[in-house]
């Protein structure tokens, strides 16, 4: 069976490692509201999530289901590999 | 210098059997030495902040045992 790229994990880990920061400056702007600096690399973050989820998303398929992501044709989020199998 | 790791001395007893440990340290939490989390704290890159488990190198604390501490030193 096909063979993931070295690539495909290496994405997987930027996306995971700029996931873990934003959850961490979520739980942190919860008791900060006003720190404006956190806010801005909150945003920066955020928005280079998006980028990395739209790369994610041209060459491996979908990340989410339910509208989080676009679907590719034909319909192929529920092919392998599952994220458990990754 | 500063460190979370203190440590006790316990009462050695003149019948103890084996030779005595005149001190003990335990580690405490960085987080009680820090009350509310001030603004513009250092930071760890994304890719270490996942490895590390905390974005805030304050709060980086892998909790060695005393004897961890030779070999894999890299407390801040």
């Amino acid at each position: 069976m096909k063979q993931l790229p070295k690539e495909y994990y290496e994405l997987l880990e930027q996306l995971q490692a700029v996931d873990f920061v934003l959850v961490e400056l979520t739980l942190y702007l919860d008791t900060h509201p006003n720190d404006y600096q956190a806010i801005q690399q909150f945003n920066q973050f955020a928005q280079k999530r998006k980028q990395l989820k739209k790369q994610y998303e041209e060459t491996y398929g979908p990340l989410q289901q339910f509208g989080n992501s676009y679907s590719s044709y034909p319909w192929n989020w529920d092919d392998t590999p599952w994220p458990w199998q990754v | 210098m500063f460190t979370t790791r203190k440590q006790y001395y316990p009462y050695i007893s003149p019948f103890d059997p084996c030779p005595p440990i005149r001190v003990k340290t335990y580690v405490t939490a960085p987080n009680l030495y820090l009350g509310f989390q001030p603004p513009n704290l250092p930071q760890f890159s994304p890719h270490e902040a996942l490895q590390k488990g905390t974005l805030w190198k304050v709060f980086y604390d892998p909790y060695y045992s005393p004897y961890e501490m030779a070999n894999k030193g890299d407390y801040k």
